[in-house]
């Protein structure tokens, strides 16, 4: 019989050894039993289980935010819903892990990784969107394609068995009564600087102008002199650069393998969604509220219902504001 | 979304009704009575898996390619529709008719329910929302709570009933008639389908997916027709599942999830949106490929991806599309 390829959920991040801060973290949403805080509460406190659940969902947020904010400038400026945009995620995590087998390097793989994958954005616009541009159903579905040839050339050549990283930073930070994993808050921190970089980008330079001008009004973008098709190219290669960046920080934390953007892309939809279609401010609001949200959930409830939550929130922002929180009606 | 859809899909709106498509099926329906003569029971098995399949892939080109609404929540449909079955035979111990019956009700309510939110907003929206919804039912399903009828990941074996014509009872396990039961069921399918887009119903999906705004002016409800084509493609997509379920003879909460839904995307498009036989012909390919071509093809799936793409960038018809340009310049 034929069988259909199917895995299970295991969106997100695995959990800490149990030896770096003496007590599971629970990044791991799956299989894990249903911690009683009771039964916990002889070890770790119901404030320091917050903090740490908390941070975890700020942590796992700003990788969302990563992620999904690229699906968002794409869209916002080219009208692509670009379903492997979840593969470009993976793709960062898997050349990671080669350039760290050859190197030993983590830090070069984070200043390579999302220049080659935002090449590799750059060179699949050009090649393959630009020629069914404005054709919005074509492009989801070419972009299906796209996402079947890259988790299949990643399963050709790095294999159907899941991978890990070393964590680059060891040890254990302070937080607020509790410990928290350095390499984590470094995530955190590192994910920052990328966001803020994207914000000079957008906001300092002239092809950040050209792709708000481009955004605005593209005839009239186009009128004015502004080279818009190079525009689309760089917006598509940044935005899987960015989702590169967030494929590099989440590989130490995380399980690679092939099909890892699969459980990624919905929740980066969702994020875009409740955020606003193509609003950049409603996806970095929405994907931090809901990493947070999520996270506080795991404190009380099963991970699997935890990841529910923000469904649920996407379901009520949906019916209140079909636009999105921050989405202009149109 | 209705506007750029026309690009790729209207050119291939067969004639319904026409005399040679018309004989063409009944020359088809012929081929695969006689087929099973000379295959081998596994390959009798494979037929009517692509069968199966096909019949997935044709609930869901019923809504993309006829209706315009592009759908990755066909899964949860399927999925409905073979645990309704199982549920039926191991709960209440109903014979095959019954198992049948109660699947397509069960698909039918997940529809209704599904559909009541999803046709209300078109466009990107509904893909997105399409995709959240099945990974909501899939973490629901898949919390612990549901695992007396889903029977988790390992799924859930049951003895399949024998076929009961009236004084007539065939085991459905003999590969012979049970293949003969998953033709005739996808023969009546096809002929219902058919003849739903034939009538005056099947007029007015293809007025809405050419043109949204103008049907809702000219005055049909087009929420209601939305929703009926959402109901239908759910009642068959569960007749899919159950039939799958019955021959297999197994259930697995894995067909609940979307990237089954992602094959009748694969299918259909290389078989040929908007059109009926399409989607047989796609699952066919893919299907026998993947079992065939493995062997000496490293790496088949990597050719899926590339030929959806190229099905989509230069043959939007797809392979009915292509057939009947052959058969046209002869």
């Amino acid at each position: 019989m034929y069988v259909v390829i199917i895995r299970g959920q295991s969106q997100s991040l695995d959990t800490v050894s149990t030896a770096t801060i003496g007590y599971a973290a629970g990044f791991e949403r799956v299989h894990r039993r249903r911690r009683r805080p009771r039964e916990s509460a002889t070890s770790v406190t119901l404030e320091a289980q917050l903090v740490l659940f908390g941070l975890n969902g700020l942590v796992w947020g700003m990788i969302v935010a990563l992620i999904a904010l690229g699906l968002s400038l794409v869209f916002g400026l080219i009208e692509i819903i670009n379903v492997a945009h979840g593969d470009l995620f993976m793709l960062g995590a898997v050349l990671a892990w080669y350039v760290i087998q050859t190197t030993d390097n983590f830090w070069l793989a984070l200043a390579t990784v999302p220049l080659a994958v935002g090449g590799l954005g750059v060179v699949v616009e050009r090649s393959v969107l630009r020629p069914i541009e404005h054709r919005p159903i074509v492009t989801i579905l070419a972009t299906f394609g796209l996402s079947l040839i890259f988790q299949q050339s990643v399963l050709a050549t790095f294999g159907g068995s899941p991978q890990r990283i070393e964590e680059p930073i060891r040890g254990v930070i302070p937080v607020l009564g509790t410990f928290y994993p350095g390499y984590r808050l470094f995530v955190a921190l590192c994910s920052l600087a990328a966001l803020g970089g994207l914000w000079l980008v957008l906001f300092r330079t002239r092809w950040g102008l050209w792709m708000r001008a481009v955004r605005q009004d593209r005839e009239m973008a186009l009128a004015l002199g502004i080279p818009t098709p190079r525009v689309y190219m760089i917006t598509f290669g940044l935005g899987a650069a960015l989702a590169a960046v967030g494929g590099v920080l989440a590989a130490p934390i995380t399980s690679l393998e092939f099909q890892m953007g699969l459980d990624v892309l919905p929740t980066a939809f969702i994020v875009v969604i409740i955020g606003g279609l193509g609003s950049l401010q409603g996806t970095l609001v929405a994907a931090l509220l809901l990493g947070v949200l999520e996270g506080l959930a795991n404190v009380f409830v099963t991970p699997t219902t935890a990841r529910i939550v923000s469904l649920v929130v996407m379901a009520v922002v949906l019916f209140v504001r079909p636009q999105g929180l921050f989405g202009r009606r149109g | 979304m209705g506007e750029p859809l026309r690009a790729g899909v209207r050119a291939a709106l067969p004639a319904p009704g026409g005399l040679a498509s018309g004989a063409l099926l009944l020359g088809l329906l012929a081929l695969l009575a006689a087929a099973p003569a000379v295959l081998s029971p596994y390959h009798r098995g494979v037929l009517a898996e692509i069968l199966v399949w096909g019949l997935f892939g044709m609930a869901f080109d019923l809504l993309f390619g006829y209706t315009g609404m592009l759908s990755f929540g066909q899964a949860l449909f399927f999925g409905a529709g073979a645990y309704g079955a199982a549920f039926a035979i191991f709960r209440l111990g109903a014979g095959l008719w019954g198992a049948l019956g109660v699947a397509l009700v069960v698909a039918a309510a997940f529809a209704l329910a599904v559909g009541a939110v999803a046709v209300r907003v078109s466009g990107h929206y509904f893909l997105v929302l399409t995709i959240a919804v099945s990974v909501l039912v899939f973490l629901v399903l898949e919390s612990g709570h549901w695992r007396w009828i889903t029977g988790g990941y390992s799924g859930r074996p049951f003895p399949a009933p024998p076929i009961t014509l009236g004084p007539v009872r065939l085991p459905l396990t003999n590969s012979l008639a049970g293949y003969y039961f998953v033709l005739a069921a996808v023969a009546v399918a096809y002929a219902a389908c058919h003849r739903l887009l034939a009538s005056g119903v099947g007029r007015v999906l293809a007025s809405i997916r050419e043109n949204e705004l103008r049907a809702r002016l000219v005055g049909y409800s087009v929420e209601s027709y939305r929703l009926l084509a959402f109901a239908v493609a759910g009642v068959l997509a569960g007749l899919a599942g159950a039939l799958y379920a019955l021959t297999a003879q197994y259930t697995n909460l894995a067909f609940f999830h979307w990237t089954v839904s992602a094959n009748a995307v694969v299918w259909t498009v290389i078989g040929g949106t908007g059109t009926l036989l399409g989607p047989f012909l796609g699952s066919g390919l893919v299907i026998l490929g993947t079992d065939v071509l493995s062997a000496w093809v490293p790496h088949f799936p990597i050719l899926v991806g590339a030929l959806v793409l190229g099905v989509v960038v230069f043959a939007p018809e797809g392979m009915v599309g292509l057939l009947a340009r052959a058969v046209r310049a002869r």
